[in-house]
């Protein structure tokens, strides 16, 4: 796995915000366009890109897009 | 003395009557006369389920998969032949999906097409035959709010779901030539295995909203099944091609 391409997946659930927005660091959930929807979209493209299934309480306890990354990193590999 | 409320004597075939709803169904069904036939893919959880109903009425189970519908007519008929009339079928069995439109796949659509909505047209094709059907037979499918009202990401459920209402009302013509009703219930969220999967995805808080968007909260299994009852009961006769909404004052708002 590797963070630069899940950046971009998670940036792709997005309609209006532009690309340069979405880095490692960025504190997705101040977006103006997060949303519930959003971070369903996230969820299933996770499932989808890396056959993980992981919760709304993941997504909620994440602040960057690097935390959601490593969630689903450690998750990966059990 | 006639209780028109009751099922005494009925055969009452119930599809996902291993989990949720089908189960609660079939229980009660059974502790008000009927004789319940139990369809459903987990072998272990229908011997639960068997174990739960009333044991002076005759309760059986058969492991069925609605994955393949060519062999569905067939299957049905097969059981029928063992179990004699039917008088009633409620259909619980259905898949949830909750998923943005831009993630669904052909396939989701068609798969929850097929498990909610067409096997239950499959099975009534061979329950209303001369052959299989009883007397004053009813059909109850268990639908959803989803029917009627919009949800973010439920639209292939909705889709699937809406199929049933909507054909409930053009089949209840062709089996009123048969003296057969058919009616769909829809639920609003009940906490069965399926609801407490989907709300997986929700975080505590949208979970606390949902539950207060219910005027009542969140419903019980037995809140369908005893509406259940009484759409499969005698007293129902009258009724058919409706959709009964049973959503704790959701959809009054
Ligand atoms: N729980 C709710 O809040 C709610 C709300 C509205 C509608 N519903 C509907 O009620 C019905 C029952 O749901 P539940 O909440 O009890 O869920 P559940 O997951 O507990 O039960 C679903 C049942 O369907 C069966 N099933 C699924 N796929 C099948 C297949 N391919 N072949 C044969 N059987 C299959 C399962 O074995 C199980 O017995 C479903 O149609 C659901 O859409 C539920």
């Amino acid at each position: 796995m590797e963070i630069n391409e899940f950046v971009k997946n998670f940036a792709n659930q997005f309609d209006e915000t532009d690309a340069s927005e979405f880095t490692p660091a960025t504190d997705f959930r101040q977006l103006d366009e997060w949303s519930s929807l959003i971070a369903l979209s996230v969820i299933a493209m996770i499932d989808e890109e890396y056959d993980v299934v992981i919760k709304g309480d993941d997504v909620k306890s994440s602040k960057t897009i690097q935390d959601l990354f490593e969630i689903v990193k450690s998750r990966k590999k059990s | 003395m006639h209780s028109p409320f009751k099922l005494i004597n009925k055969n009452i075939l119930v599809t996902g009557a291993s989990s949720g709803i089908g189960r609660q169904c079939a229980i009660d069904f059974s502790f008000n006369g009927a004789n319940v036939f139990l369809l459903g893919r987990n072998v272990e959880e229908l011997k639960r389920t068997k174990e739960l109903c009333a044991q002076d009425v005759t309760i059986k189970y058969f492991s069925i998969d609605f994955s393949d519908l060519g062999l569905l007519s067939n299957e049905i008929a097969s059981i029928c032949d063992e179990i004699g009339p039917v008088h009633g079928f409620l259909h619980a069995a259905g898949i949830e999906k909750s998923l943005p439109y831009q993630h669904l796949k052909i396939d989701d659509y068609q798969c929850l097409y097929d498990v909610n909505f067409v096997s239950a047209m499959e099975i009534i094709k061979t329950i209303s035959n001369k052959q299989y059907r009883g007397d004053k037979a009813k059909y109850v499918l268990v639908s959803s709010i989803a029917s009627v009202i919009g949800r973010l990401s439920l639209t292939a459920y909705a889709a699937s779901k809406g199929a049933m209402a909507s054909a409930v009302k053009s089949l209840s013509l062709e089996l009123a030539k048969k003296g057969i009703c058919i009616n769909c219930i829809s639920p609003g969220t009940i906490l069965t295995p399926m609801m407490i999967k989907m709300m997986d995805a929700l975080t505590e808080e949208q979970r606390t909203a949902r539950k207060e968007s219910f005027p009542l909260g969140f419903g019980e299994p037995s809140d369908i099944s005893y509406a259940a009852i009484f759409l499969l009961s005698d007293a129902a006769r009258w009724i058919t091609g409706q959709n009964i909404i049973i959503d704790g004052g959701y959809t009054a708002q």
